[in-house]
């Protein structure tokens, strides 16, 4: 028995290595083989370069080719992979999945229902498992409006919105949604019902800022320019007053802080109506948020123009992109507050584009955590 | 016997290493990027119907619904018709999709998820730029700088995250850049406020064999393979600043004019002349041998907002909003102009066959035109009923239409 199985294990390497050996002399590059788990950890821990690419060309071809690699074995690898990792043992899947992915229900039902599973490869096993089977699709989506994927929770609250649940279910569905474009569905939705619900509070916005400019940029030349204000400001220190640019009258003013509350309820700043729709500028806006405890957050940010942003004195993000789109969530960052009071500081730049929908100025900015549920500031 | 040669065109620049140029032959019936052969945007002997979908359905060979949107064009590969899609939470999803010419039913898929930014205008979609075959492999890109290569059974090739690599990349409108494959090497065209370039990538493996930065403006232009005279190949790319020709092997500039270019609708090559939505249009010299191709004519009255250029005999055409415009090739001289009647916004480039030009409007009506001398004369108003952004292909007899959601196959019954 076990020196049949001794056999077929080594005609089996037998068979990878010629494999490997045959690509390789195709390829005009030497190949090592290696097992199908070991080519598939090569994979999780790709990134996106020249080298990265040249390995997981070859890698990719000798997965394809094997016969030994499972399709749950690529899904599962899925978990802890790298972004593009994660892209090519998706492939890999894909291709599996169609050659016998239809015999192997039972296991892929299990591996949807182990919530630890890369939430990619769980929305996409989802799809494969009820893609003509509605009734599964339903059974499963309501139970999954808290799902650690993503994506499987935006289609089960999606869904469940859909069905015209009433106030009670949909206020649990607001506690549960993350994507913001479903948020503020979900608070449509109820003020059609008669309930109004806070939404700058549900994002968590940040409504009370401080601003001053405008600053030169015209010709759009000064993003990149630290202005005394962003010194100082960086250096904890700022002073009540800073030459700002020319103004319409061609005289120099004096920058001052002024104090702005966002009125709407996407807390929007309108940066433009507080200076008078001024053209090739720069303004700052700064705030503080008061943190309950040193903890993971994210900064989201949204701005239809140019624009960098600074935590603590530290630069976390930079877009130099004008006029494009701005919405909620536009940019999001990554960051470690502090417990206490966090300083952050918001340059906007806006260009001199003349077309009627190139004249907005302005932007928002919310803390959450890294699902996108709001983290409000002590106090809040 | 005229339709025999699908797919083996393409085998064949594969093996000889070479890719489609300025001619016009109407002999391939494989339609592999797009505008199809050449870019040119014409199958001349292809017969297709002049009436179709409306109420009766009339020569839909059938209809294929597809996961999420797209705005991109469909590709037409041996018996494959191929296009992408983007579906789901913010239209992360990415779809590679083969369908079955015959009977239109789903042949492989492949899947992703965006690792780019996937902010666009509602009317546009992820899915916008159309894919590119050379015969053996597809290349899907996406307007999140992903960037696939499948072999023809749907198998993943290699894949690269071009927003992972240059990070700033990317446009909230979308983007929407054709890729383009000559001499074994993927041209992408990724032009933007942020990491803003142009780059060749190896067809065997996904490397970046070259870079090279462009202007920091939006452009949703496409770029373009010319043939010079001296038999080399080169790519065309065009930005509102300037019109480019690179080797496609080296990204080294062959030549450079200081042309502010149309950002949507792309460039195309006929009888040896390069036509560029410039000042209307501008027409340029490949004959000469000379380093930089000369000026020809421009004539302003042939502007296009979005819908590229294309060359049916001794005749260019262009539609500006809802007007379409016939020029002579030579002169640049104004023959005649056709409206057509109420017509909504177009983005989907036309295509001709036989001597019908089908241009297709986002509220998915199809005007066919039959191209005359003397005037363009509106022969056919169809609606399909489904919204059309993306140019459609053709292959021997029968139009691939990609509406948002759906795959069409129009043919005589």
């Amino acid at each position: 028995m076990f020196a049949m199985q001794s056999i077929h294990s080594s005609i089996a390497k037998l068979k990878q290595t010629a494999l490997a050996l045959s690509i390789g002399l195709g390829m005009g590059v030497t190949l090592q083989a290696e097992s199908s788990p070991e080519l598939i950890k090569q994979l999780q821990s790709l990134k996106s370069n020249d080298a990265s690419n040249q390995i997981a060309t070859d890698t990719i071809r000798q997965l394809n080719a094997a016969n030994d690699v499972t399709l749950i074995q690529s899904l599962t690898a899925m978990k802890g992979a790298t972004p593009v990792g994660r892209n090519w043992l998706m492939g890999l899947a894909n291709s599996l999945y169609r050659k016998s992915g239809k015999s192997q229900t039972a296991e892929l039902n299990k591996f949807l229902s182990d919530a630890t599973q890369d939430g990619e490869a769980r929305y996409t096993v989802f799809k494969w498992l009820t893609a003509s089977n509605a009734e599964l699709r339903k059974t499963l989506l309501d139970g999954m409006k808290q799902d650690p994927s993503p994506e499987l929770r935006y289609l089960a609250i999606s869904e469940a919105v859909q069905a015209k649940p009433d106030t009670k279910e949909l206020l649990s569905l607001l506690d549960s949604a993350r994507h913001a474009e479903q948020v503020v569905s979900i608070i449509g939705v109820l003020k059609e019902k008669g309930t109004v619900v806070d939404q700058v509070k549900q994002f968590g916005l940040l409504t009370e800022w401080k601003l001053i400019g405008p600053f030169d940029n015209v010709g759009t030349v000064n993003f990149d320019k630290v202005f005394p204000v962003e010194a100082d400001w960086i250096n904890g220190k700022v002073k009540d007053e800073y030459e700002s640019k020319l103004v319409a009258d061609g005289k120099n003013v004096n920058a001052k802080w002024i104090n702005e509350s966002a009125k709407s309820e996407d807390g929007t700043i309108d940066v433009a109506a507080l200076y008078s729709n001024e053209k090739g500028c720069i303004v700052y806006a700064a705030t503080e948020f008061d943190s309950e405890k040193e903890q993971d957050a994210e900064l989201r940010l949204g701005c239809i123009n140019g624009n960098k942003t600074w935590l603590n004195g530290k630069l976390v993000m930079s877009n130099e992109v004008y006029h494009t789109d701005m919405k909620i969530d536009q940019y999001t960052e990554p960051v470690r507050l502090k417990a206490g009071k966090n300083q952050i500081l918001v340059k906007i730049s806006q260009n001199e584009q003349k077309e009627q929908w190139a004249q907005r100025f302005a932007f928002q900015l919310r803390v959450s955590d890294s699902t996108g549920k709001a983290i409000l500031a002590k106090g809040k | 016997m005229r339709f025999k040669l699908r797919n083996t065109f393409a085998r064949c620049a594969l093996a000889f290493g070479f890719a489609p140029a300025v001619f016009t032959s109407s002999l391939q019936a494989d339609w592999p990027q797009f505008r199809g052969p050449n870019a040119g945007s014409v199958s001349l002997d292809s017969k297709l119907p002049t009436k179709f979908g409306g109420e009766s359905n009339a020569n839909v060979a059938w209809q294929t619904k597809l996961p999420g949107r797209s705005v991109g064009g469909a590709i037409v590969i041996g018996d494959q018709v191929i296009t992408t899609s983007s579906s789901g939470m913010d239209q992360r999803r990415l779809h590679l999709i083969s369908v079955n010419d015959k009977d239109g039913s789903i042949r492989w898929q492949q899947e992703f998820v965006a690792r780019g930014r996937t902010n666009c205008h509602p009317t546009s979609a992820i899915a916008a730029p159309t894919p590119v075959s050379d015969g053996k492999y597809v290349y899907a890109f996406y307007s999140s700088n992903d960037l696939a290569c499948v072999d023809l059974d749907g198998n993943l090739v290699w894949y690269r995250s071009l927003s992972t690599d240059f990070p700033k990349a990317g446009n909230d409108v979308g983007m929407s850049s054709s890729p383009i494959v000559v001499d074994g090497v993927c041209i992408v065209q990724v032009e933007c406020q942020g990491d803003s370039f142009a780059a060749g990538l190896s067809c065997q493996d996904g490397r970046i064999l070259w870079r090279t930065d462009r202007p920091k403006q939006s452009n949703w232009a496409s770029p373009v393979a010319i043939k010079l005279p001296s038999g080399e190949q080169v790519v065309v790319m065009q930005s509102s600043q300037d019109l480019l020709a690179v080797s496609p092997k080296t990204g080294k500039t062959v030549w450079t004019m200081d042309v502010k270019c149309s950002s949507i609708p792309s460039a195309m090559a006929a009888e040896s002349r390069l036509f560029v939505p410039a000042a209307g249009l501008t027409v340029f010299d490949l004959s000469s041998a000379g380093a930089v191709p000369s000026k020809l004519w421009d004539n302003n009255k042939l502007a296009a907002n979005a819908c590229s250029p294309l060359v049916v005999g001794k005749r260019v055409y262009t539609i500006s909003r809802t007007v379409l415009a016939s020029a002579d090739l030579f002169s640049g001289e104004l023959k005649w102009q056709a409206r057509l009647p109420d017509a909504k916004s177009i983005w989907s480039s036309p295509v001709v066959a036989g001597n019908n030009l089908y241009i297709f409007t986002e509220d998915g009506k199809c005007f066919v035109v039959n191209l005359g001398d003397e005037k363009g004369e509106v022969v056919e108003t169809n609606d399909l009923g489904e919204s059309v952004l993306g140019s459609p292909a053709i292959s021997g007899n029968a139009l691939y239409v990609r509406g948002v959601s759906s795959l069409w196959k129009i043919a005589e019954k």
